[in-house]
This record gives C-alpha cells, sequence and structure tokens, in this order.
C-alpha cells in the first residue's frame, strides 16, 4: 500500500504535468475550442490584451509545476522549526558537543605525540648507547630501526603498489624512479 | 511503563502541582508576590479595584478585551500565555532538559577554564612590562611586539570565554548587549559585516566615492543616517524637502575607547560652468566630537557651536544637473583639532583628501544618500538663502563635423515610384 501511494505521488505530477502540455497543445491547434470558451467567458472589456496574458499565465515552468506539488503536498512534513528558547537550547547543546568533540580530537593528538616523542627519546638513547668505533656499537640501534612486519607479516611497502587499471601501461615499470 | 512516561512523570508531576497550587491560591508565584499581594490587601478594605491584567499571562477573553481597550496587546498565543502562567518561573539556565543541563555544565567548564587562562595571560603581560629593557633579547621593538601579540590573545580569550554562553547570544540578539564589553562589540561586529558592510563597500564602488574623494577607503565603524524620523538606507535618493534638516548620525564603533571624531558632509558633484567640471562643496563639518561604542548617537543639529565649523546647509541639486552624492564621512582624530583655525576652510572646493592629509584624520565610516531636482529644491535653496534655483542647467550641444549621412540599404535606393512594382504591397495600396 505504501509503496503504491510513493509510486502515485511520484506518478501523479508527472502526469499532470503531461496533460496540461497536452491541454495547451490542443487549445493552440484547434481554434474552435477557445473560439466557444472566449465568448462564452468574455464579458464587457474585449481587449486583446487580456486574452495575451491569460496565454502568458498558463505557460508555466513544468520544474517549477513539480517543485511546487512536492513542496505543498499535504504528505510532505512541515519544515522543522523551534521555538525561540528551543532553538537557543539546541544551539547550547551543539557549541557543547563541538567543544567537547574537539577536545577529544586534541587530547588524542596531544597523547599521540607524547607516545612518538617518547619513542623517539628512546631511540636516541639506543643511538647514544655506546661510544662509537667497535664492531658492536649501535647494534641495538640499527635492530630497533629495522622495518620487519611493519606492512602487515609478509607484506610489501606502499610504495611497490601501482594502480589496478584495465590495460597495462604502456612502460610496465619505471626502473629510473627515485623519491 | 515506557521510559517516555517514566521520564516525564516527575514533570508532570511538578506541573500538576503548580497548577493546582496556583488554582487554591489564585495567584502566580512571580518574583513580587508579596508587595503585590499586601497592596491588594490594602485597596480591599476601599474600593474593589479594577483587575490589573498581566499581558504575558492573560488567558481569558475579557482580560484580553480589557487589556486591548487600554492599548496593551497580549504577547504571545494564548496557548503560550496559559503554559507561562502554569508553569513556575524556571530561568533559562535551570530549564529540567537533561542534555541541555549537561552541555551547560560543559560549556561551564570551558570558561572556567579560559578565565585561568585569561589570569596567566594577564601575568606575562604584567611580567614581560615590567622587565627592563636590556634583560630582553631583541630589545624595545621585540619587547612591544611580543606585548602587541600577548594583548590580541588575551582579547581573542576573552572573546573565547563568553562566546559559548546562551544568555549573552539571547541578549544581543534582543539588542540588549552592552558594548563596553568585549563580546557584545565582537558580535556586534560579526553581524555588521554580514550585511551592511558588504552594502556599503559596495555603494563606495558603484557611486565612485573611492576614485572621487579617497584614494582608497575600508569602513571599519557603522554609520546610519536619518532625516528626522526618515531612515536613509546608503546611496537612496532622498526628498529635498526632507534633507532640508540637519542628519541624525548613528556610528558604532567596534573597538574600546573614547576618540574624537569629525564629521563631513560632502557634494561631490557641484557642477561648475566655468571650469567644465565637478567640484566638491562641504554641507557641514564638525570636530572633536566624542565617539565611544556607547554613545554612539550624534544628531548633527544637537552639537555644541565649539564643535561646528560649517553650519548644515541643505542639499540641492539644481535643475538639470545630474543626481549629487551627498557622502558622510566619520574621521577619526589623532588629536584634538583647533575648531576657530578650522574655520577658515571655504566650504567651496573643500577636499577631503587634502583634509584628511593635513588634519591627520584617517576615515572610520561612511554613508552617503543622493538627492535630484524635485518640486521643494526651489523652497528649500530660498529658505537656506542659496540663489539660482532659476537656473536650469543644460548639456552644450556638441556639432558632429562629420556630414549627415544619407538613408542606406534596399528601401532608401528603391524610395522613388520608380520601384513601384517592388515595394511591398501595403506600401503599394497607400
Amino acid at each position: 500500500m505504501a509503496q503504491h501511494t510513493t509510486t502515485t505521488r511520484l506518478l501523479t505530477p508527472l502526469l499532470s504535468s503531461f496533460r496540461s502540455l497536452v491541454l495547451s497543445s490542443e487549445t493552440t491547434a484547434s481554434a474552435t475550442i477557445p473560439k466557444t470558451m472566449a465568448t462564452s467567458t468574455r464579458s464587457f472589456s474585449s481587449t486583446p490584451n487580456l486574452a495575451a496574458r491569460a496565454k502568458q499565465a498558463k505557460t508555466s515552468d513544468p520544474r517549477v509545476n513539480l517543485i511546487r506539488y512536492h513542496m505543498q503536498h499535504p504528505k510532505t512534513p512541515r519544515p522543522l522549526k523551534f521555538s525561540r528558547m528551543r532553538a537557543l537550547r539546541h544551539w547550547t547543546i551543539h557549541r557543547a558537543w563541538m567543544l567537547a568533540r574537539r577536545k577529544a580530537t586534541e587530547a588524542q593528538e596531544a597523547e599521540l605525540i607524547r607516545m612518538h616523542q617518547s619513542m623517539h627519546r628512546a631511540c636516541e638513547e639506543l643511538r647514544n648507547f655506546d661510544a662509537p668505533g667497535k664492531k658492536d656499537s649501535g647494534r641495538l640501534y640499527r635492530i630497533a630501526m629495522e622495518k620487519k612486519g611493519i606492512f602487515g607479516h609478509g607484506g610489501v611497502p606502499i610504495e611497490y603498489a601501482r594502480p589496478q587499471t584495465d590495460t597495462p601501461a604502456r612502460e610496465a615499470w619505471n626502473h629510473g624512479w627515485t623519491r | 511503563m515506557s521510559t517516555c512516561q517514566k521520564a516525564a512523570r516527575p514533570l508532570t508531576r511538578c506541573i500538576r502541582e503548580s497548577q493546582s497550587a496556583s488554582l487554591s491560591a489564585r495567584t502566580i508565584r512571580n518574583f513580587t508576590s508579596s508587595t503585590r499581594q499586601n497592596e491588594e490587601a490594602a485597596a480591599a478594605v476601599e474600593t474593589k479595584p479594577p483587575r490589573v491584567w498581566d499581558p504575558t499571562t492573560v488567558t481569558s477573553r475579557k482580560g484580553e478585551k480589557a487589556l486591548m481597550k487600554d492599548g496593551v496587546m497580549p504577547i504571545g498565543s494564548r496557548r503560550r500565555r496559559a503554559a507561562i502562567s502554569t508553569s513556575d518561573n524556571l530561568p533559562f539556565e535551570q530549564l529540567p532538559y537533561q542534555c541541555f543541563q549537561e552541555a551547560l555544565r560543559v560549556l561551564r567548564a570551558d570558561r572556567k577554564e579560559k578565565l585561568e587562562l585569561i589570569k596567566t595571560e594577564r601575568l606575562r603581560i604584567s611580567n614581560l612590562e615590567a622587565q627592563d629593557v636590556t634583560n630582553i633579547k631583541g630589545g624595545q621593538k621585540h619587547k612591544d611586539t611580543r606585548l602587541e601579540s600577548m594583548r590580541r590573545h588575551l582579547e581573542y580569550l576573552k572573546i573565547q570565554a563568553d562566546i559559548n554562553d546562551p544568555l549573552i547570544k539571547k541578549r544581543f540578539e534582543d539588542g540588549e548587549g552592552d558594548m563596553n564589553k568585549p563580546i557584545y562589540r565582537y558580535l556586534a561586529d560579526k553581524q555588521w559585516r554580514k550585511y551592511q558592510h558588504k552594502l556599503i563597500t559596495q555603494r563606495i564602488h558603484q557611486l565612485s566615492i573611492v576614485p572621487d574623494l579617497l584614494p582608497h577607503f575600508e569602513p571599519t565603524a557603522d554609520v546610519r543616517l536619518a532625516f528626522r524620523t526618515r531612515q536613509v538606507s546608503p546611496g537612496e535618493f532622498v526628498d529635498s524637502r526632507i534633507s532640508e534638516y540637519p542628519l541624525r548620525l548613528k556610528v558604532q564603533v567596534f573597538d574600546k575607547g573614547t576618540r574624537l571624531v569629525s564629521i563631513v558632509v560632502i557634494d561631490s558633484d557641484v557642477p561648475q560652468l566655468e571650469t567644465d567640471k565637478f567640484e566638491s562643496r562641504c554641507h557641514f563639518l564638525a570636530t572633536n566630537v566624542p565617539l565611544s561604542p556607547t554613545i554612539n548617537s550624534i544628531p548633527l543639529s544637537q552639537l555644541s557651536d565649539s564643535n561646528v565649523v560649517i553650519p548644515w546647509l541643505a542639499p540641492f541639486a539644481q535643475k538639470g544637473s545630474p543626481y549629487h552624492r551627498y557622502s558622510v564621512f566619520v574621521l577619526e582624530q589623532g588629536s584634538e583639532l583647533n575648531a576657530e583655525a578650522l574655520k577658515a576652510i571655504p566650504r567651496d572646493g573643500f577636499k577631503l583628501r587634502s583634509f584628511k592629509d593635513k588634519y591627520k584624520v584617517t576615515p572610520i565610516g561612511m554613508s552617503l544618500f543622493r538627492s535630484e531636482w524635485d518640486e521643494g529644491t526651489a523652497g528649500v535653496m530660498q529658505r537656506s538663502g542659496v540663489d539660482g534655483a532659476d537656473i536650469e542647467f543644460k548639456r552644450k550641444k556638441v556639432v558632429a563635423l562629420k556630414p549627415k549621412q544619407k538613408p542606406r540599404g534596399w528601401e532608401a535606393k528603391h524610395a522613388s515610384t520608380k520601384y513601384r512594382a517592388l515595394w511591398r504591397r501595403k506600401d503599394k495600396s497607400a
């Protein structure tokens, strides 16, 4: 049932605009109908001006008709309107929500920065751990700098990815590429 | 019982109780109930006084009629009035909505933080001010820039502390904002820039105020014009009988402090027959007018004689001359000017550029109106003692150097009766 009503609601304006178009084309094509109409409705003034104006009013934009149909349809819900105080309350809640969200984001970012700095400090500590010259010096630092498993286990760096296209490129691999 | 009902139960009970209480006591509890009751009791001894209806709470037709008879319209809908009269008069920030209360708590906490920041910033500024210049690395210049940026940050914090307050927003929207406070000035500035600033900038460019009167100009103050009760929007045509009386200015500045301003009204389209050019004429000049965010109304007719340098001359546009632009400039002075010395300035040929450069004044705001010859102009000119109402300006006819061209085209060529056969049917019949 609901499906049916929506389809009719969508179709009716189209039908009506089509119908109006047909009607207008008929009136322009056959001169008999408007003549009788004119004789019946014409009262005192017989100026051609009036007729021209009526014709002008009749030709309206179907898009405007369509919009008007939907905006003024009884099933279209009324626009959301708040009373002043309620709008003010709404505004207050909105502002507080934005503020809270921003604070949460900032706290998250600060935490990330803190963790990154901590890691950096630890790596510096490892780098300066033992004096240079020996074979073993900086071993721990080198191990810490290894990037094993950072692209997932058995994964490849993202730089090696190429865009998936329908056809192969003219040059399959650019060997001369450097960052 | 659904959760919704459960949540609404205390509220409904509260409403019911207040209603019954109000019905039994026949009084609506408000802040001034005691004195009013006493008054009523005292009056009841003598004669029964006419009942006083409150336009915010009256619900009966009788009461409404009585109020309207006195010329007071009841406020809002009857439904709203009934709601107000039966509810206890809770202030806005105590309204019992959970989310709203939570939001207020968040905003209050934020404001507290901002106030702390303001306190520390103030301390920092005072510390830097107390420091000797020799101890600072960049010297005096560095100190000044740092102080300036810190003060700017302090202003920013002051605004941020108050910008989320719903009551401040409400008070500003009601026009009850105190312009001495930075937040209201900030909000007013935003409001002005939303439309009025754009409008006046457009008028300045459309009506060529900028190349004609000043080399460049960016308004920072809101200037509104009115002749008595007639409000004038920027660039409007004003009847000469209306503009006969001096202007009323409303100048709103958005930065704190009192300053002295000069006010100039210039007609920049005075036709000069000798030079075949347009010149400008000063219609009004006043100096040393105090202006602050709260003292913003300047009626030109009520300025004291010590301020007025050139008294008001009614705008007039002589017959045949194109419309005249009357621009009203508000110029901020660096220091007090000598009004007596300024009286030597002639009315005709007044140049705003040279005035600005000579007396070190900076234009902060402007507004303008236009004027044309109309049926009242002759009377206005006569009353203000200006002659020339009988003169009508006319454009000099420019004689063309080239002789007039003969009519060309097919029709001109075949105009003679020899070509009658080629003419169109209508012409042939005629």
